[in-house]
């Protein structure tokens, strides 16, 4: 068991460090000349609203280029792996499969993590110099943030397995996070519709990830604390996407 | 049984175990979708504040043009104006301050539709509500706009210290009055500076010139809004002249 476990932790390991070492610099100078530019504008049309302003931007900005890091990198990894033939190496040696998915799904939630931490120290170093603290629930709106991140490269992975190209997936993937950003609202129109359209809509509902639970940005003050819920059903969600995954690579032949 | 079956059927009931969770303990804190008006210049922005959970960006964005909407504040013009319309009051009886009647049609519907977007937009609400009564004369308008706010906030004491205000405003109690009901407010850090420029300025004309001055204080101290700082600056030097 301790051997499998150390083959998980070496493939999450490689996984961080080859991310680390891609393309991480180029995102990171897009986001603080992003998040300088706009702190500019919204300093001279905000006026008072400045420190709001810049708490929301900064914080959307950290999840957006985070998101599109982490369906990137899940769309294309096991894709790149096959294609380089670095599976075949991996799968020579006592790895199970499931360890690797594990290890890679490990190291993208990784890569994850060491983003919107390096991020939110650039927002927050951002809104410190502008003359601002730090806002009220800005851990758990990053916290919410890792946890949406989290389901949908998890749910990214489960896809390459499948599509036929990366864009695909991440057309796909995209979807999904829309739509789970509008949960509440199927839910609403679900309750309103009748007949066909209230049946895809209540199934639409169990399908589909609600995001809004972890939405902590967009809760004010204490409400945005996430409730214990979101933990829970972020793990089933995380773990049904792998075990999905998991039952399609293991009918793939390498 | 195949092991793929058995991943698939885990799965499955892993992602409905989510979904059972979530929805058994969330409830929207926001506007259902039929609450929410298309704005005259389209709902794509509404779309993306749904779309990518960013309802709290897409309000500030629309606080914003709110702003840019109603323009610079014109304090000079404004507060000779308002001293006449209430000297014209009192002589006609008139009960209703008309600054600018019938300019910006739209003011109500974009403040509202802040608080479509994102109901917990506290300054947004106060800042809509003060600028219809006591800049614009229209309280009614204002009224409406806190009612809303209250709908998703009922427990706000803000909102209702401001309905308290507007109550005396439109029925034309004492300055006094509704300087008093806005005071508590004025302390808070939602509280937008037009409200406290307007409490500052009811202060000033009925007299009260310590509380005017210390509201004028205020804003030169904390707000950066440079045309508030300046002006608050202009009144402070006038009200220490008045006081020698």
């Amino acid at each position: 068991m301790k051997k499998l476990l150390t083959a998980v932790l070496v493939v999450a390991e490689n996984s961080f460090r080859e991310s680390v070492r891609n393309k991480f610099f180029t995102l990171f100078a897009v986001f603080a000349f992003t998040a300088i530019y706009a702190s500019v504008l919204a300093g001279v049309m905000a006026v008072d609203q400045e420190a709001r302003v810049l708490a929301d931007f900064g914080l959307a900005l950290i999840e957006l280029t985070a998101l599109a890091y982490a369906l990137f990198n899940a769309s294309s990894v096991l894709l790149k792996e096959a294609e380089t033939k670095t599976i075949y190496l991996v799968f020579s040696r006592p790895v199970p499969r499931w360890a690797y998915l594990a290890g890679k799904l490990a190291g993208s939630l990784l890569t994850t993590v060491f983003m919107l931490a390096v991020m939110g120290l650039m927002h927050l170093a951002l809104l410190k110099f502008r003359g601002f603290g730090i806002p009220q629930g800005y851990a758990w709106a990053l916290a919410g943030s890792f946890m949406k991140l989290a389901v949908i490269t998890s749910f990214a992975l489960f896809v390459s397995l499948f599509s036929t190209s990366a864009v695909s997936t991440l057309v796909i993937s995209g979807v999904l996070w829309t739509t789970g950003h509008f949960a509440a609202e199927t839910r609403f129109l679900a309750e309103k519709a009748a007949g066909l359209a209230a049946v895809a809509l209540k199934a639409a509902i169990w399908l589909i990830p609600n995001f809004q639970l972890f939405n902590a940005r967009d809760a004010a003050g204490a409400a945005c604390a996430l409730p214990a819920a979101a933990f829970l059903s972020v793990t089933v969600w995380v773990a049904g996407a792998y075990f999905a995954a998991l039952g399609l690579l293991e009918r793939k032949e390498f | 049984m195949p092991r793929f079956i058995l991943y698939a059927a885990a799965a499955l009931f892993a992602w409905t175990s989510g979904a059972a969770v979530s929805y058994g303990s969330y409830r929207s804190p926001f506007p259902p979708p039929s609450e929410i008006h298309v704005p005259v210049q389209g709902a794509a922005g509404d779309m993306f504040a749904l779309a990518f959970g960013a309802r709290r960006l897409f309000a500030d964005v629309w606080f914003i043009r709110l702003m840019q909407y109603f323009g610079a504040p014109e304090f000079e013009k404004a507060e000779e104006a308002a001293a006449d319309e209430e000297r014209a009051e009192h002589e006609h009886h008139h009960h209703h301050h008309s600054l600018e009647g019938g300019k910006y049609p739209e003011f109500q519907a974009r403040a509202l539709h802040i608080l479509e977007i994102d109901p917990g937009f506290t300054m947004a609400a106060l800042y809509g509500a003060g600028s219809l009564a006591f800049n614009l004369g229209k309280p009614r308008e204002a009224q409406a706009v806190l009612e809303y706010a209250l709908k998703y906030s009922p427990k706000n004491w803000k909102y209702l210290n401001m309905l308290a205000a507007l109550g005396y405003y439109k029925n034309a109690e004492a300055p006094q009055a509704v300087a008093d009901a806005l005071a508590p407010i004025l302390k808070d850090p939602d509280c937008p500076v037009m409200l406290k420029q307007q409490a500052a300025f009811l202060n000033k004309r009925i007299g009260n010139y310590a509380a005017a001055a210390a509201i004028y204080a205020d804003i030169a101290a904390t707000s950066r809004d440079t045309a508030y700082v300046r002006n608050a600056e202009r009144e402070l030097s006038r009200l220490a002249e008045k006081a020698r």
